[in-house]
């Protein structure tokens, strides 16, 4: 009935507001930007000029964004200018008192980055005794002062066996998402990526039964956010866009003002303070490309690159140069 | 009869080149059917509406379908029997995916 519309501006912004982190993770892709961070009164500034153009939501991230003293002033000046705002978190600074502020300052979601059902094998991949049990306080804190709340689990070696559990662990505490974030070779990922990623057919074995699992618990969402599940069917509506959201539905800002494609594609495209946004979405020589992939090698003959336009394009320029590369997930020979 | 109210969780904007370009083909007495002027975005779903969805879209504000009917007919040249039809499928779609919701 409708062909897809010209967006005029992304959807949402991944916004990066700080770099420093209270967690040691082995995956973190931003632990190695020690780029500075933009005042509070420029953010806002910032932050009216993105909503003008038209986008709908802003998702902070960083960074913790908790240890930015003035997050609540910058939430605020988000919601006000009528973007819905959401946050990634750890959850280690969340108690009771906070989450009614984070809700007071305009807050309708947090993601709480939680890795395994088991306490023990979370803290040491986060690198902080004890993060386990204040991430799910701060998953209940956050319920009872009406945000909504997913657990961000990344899949990696130690836990990509354990879907059945991260469910059960989700649905006790009365998330209303769970997302799957593939693992990406980005910053520490990349640094780290032959103890933590997946062989192809690791990934194939975890997607086949996590799709499997999302088929079947219909009391919680369970997103998968990769392209290359096209390849195992997963061809509904329920996929935004075909391929990588990056540079086509959403962009990603730095602590520094810096506009990338997405938080794990180091490819500046322009500087929220000094270029237009939409100047950049419309015309950025990236973004373009990154719209219009060319298969190359084993993608040049898929069947099913008209599904998954090579995957995700982040990890293909890490691990390659090119994003035009076939994902160097995909398991397809 | 039931009033019918949007999700507020559901976020949405409508596209002003896509709408100027549906504009342009309705004037010039083309079918602008295909044409997605609007989209919906809500946990990770999104939908695009061509001009007429995105009228009764905007119209989900506690209206009732007779009434979103009836203004739509000033705007359309379109039997009313038909239009009916059609609204209520498309309002029946939007209530399965969570973007709408009726209340008595």
């Amino acid at each position: 009935m409708r062909s897809d519309p010209t967006l005029k501006a992304p959807l949402t912004i991944n916004w990066a507001i700080n770099n420093n982190c209270n967690f040691l993770c082995r995956h973190c892709y931003s632990r190695s930007d020690t780029t500075e961070e933009l005042s509070g009164e420029v953010l806002c500034a910032a932050m009216k000029r993105v909503a003008a153009t038209g986008v709908l939501s802003v998702n902070f991230g960083g960074g913790e964004p908790l240890l930015r003293r003035d997050l609540l002033a910058i939430a605020s000046c988000a919601a006000g200018c009528g973007m819905r705002v959401s946050m990634n978190s750890n959850g280690y600074l969340i108690d009771g008192e906070k989450a009614v502020a984070l809700k007071n300052a305009g807050f309708s979601k947090v993601g709480i980055s939680i890795d395994s059902h088991e306490a023990l094998v979370h803290d040491r991949f986060r690198g902080v005794a004890g993060s386990h049990e204040r991430a799910v306080n701060a998953l209940g804190r956050l319920r009872e002062a009406g945000i909504k709340t997913s657990i961000s689990t990344v899949i990696c070696t130690f836990n990509h066996e354990q879907i059945d559990n991260l469910i059960e662990f989700a649905l006790a505490n009365k998330v209303s998402q769970l997302n799957f974030h593939n693992f990406k070779c980005s910053g520490l990922g990349l640094a780290n990526k032959d103890e933590l990623d997946l062989t192809p057919v690791q990934w194939q074995e975890f997607y086949r039964k996590a799709l499997r699992a999302k088929e079947q618990v219909k009391e919680l969402d369970i997103s998968l956010d990769d392209p290359i599940i096209a390849s195992l069917g997963l061809k509904s509506g329920s996929s935004l866009v075909k391929g990588s959201v990056c540079g086509k539905l959403s962009l990603n800002i730095k602590s520094n003002g810096d506009i990338t494609p997405c938080g794990f594609i180091p490819v500046v495209i322009g500087n929220i303070i000094r270029d237009d946004l939409k100047e950049i979405w419309d015309n950025s020589p990236v973004l373009e490309r990154l719209r219009h992939k060319t298969p190359t090698g084993k993608c040049a003959s898929c069947s099913d690159y008209g599904e998954c336009l090579g995957g995700c394009s982040a990890r293909a320029l890490a691990m390659t140069g090119d994003f035009n590369s076939p994902d160097p997930h995909c398991w397809i020979p | 009869m039931s009033k019918i109210y949007r999700n507020p969780d559901v976020m949405w904007r409508e596209e002003d080149e896509s709408r100027e370009q549906a504009n342009a083909a309705l004037e010039k007495g083309e079918n602008a059917e295909d044409i997605g002027t609007s989209l919906l975005f809500s946990d990770g779903m999104m939908v695009t509406l061509n001009v007429l969805g995105t009228e009764i879209w905007k119209m989900c504000d506690g209206r009732e379908v007779d009434e979103i009917v009836a203004e739509l007919l000033t705007q359309f040249d379109v039997e009313a029997d038909v239009l009916k039809n059609d609204v209520a499928g498309f309002l029946e779609e939007l209530a399965e995916k969570g973007f709408i919701h009726y209340e008595e």
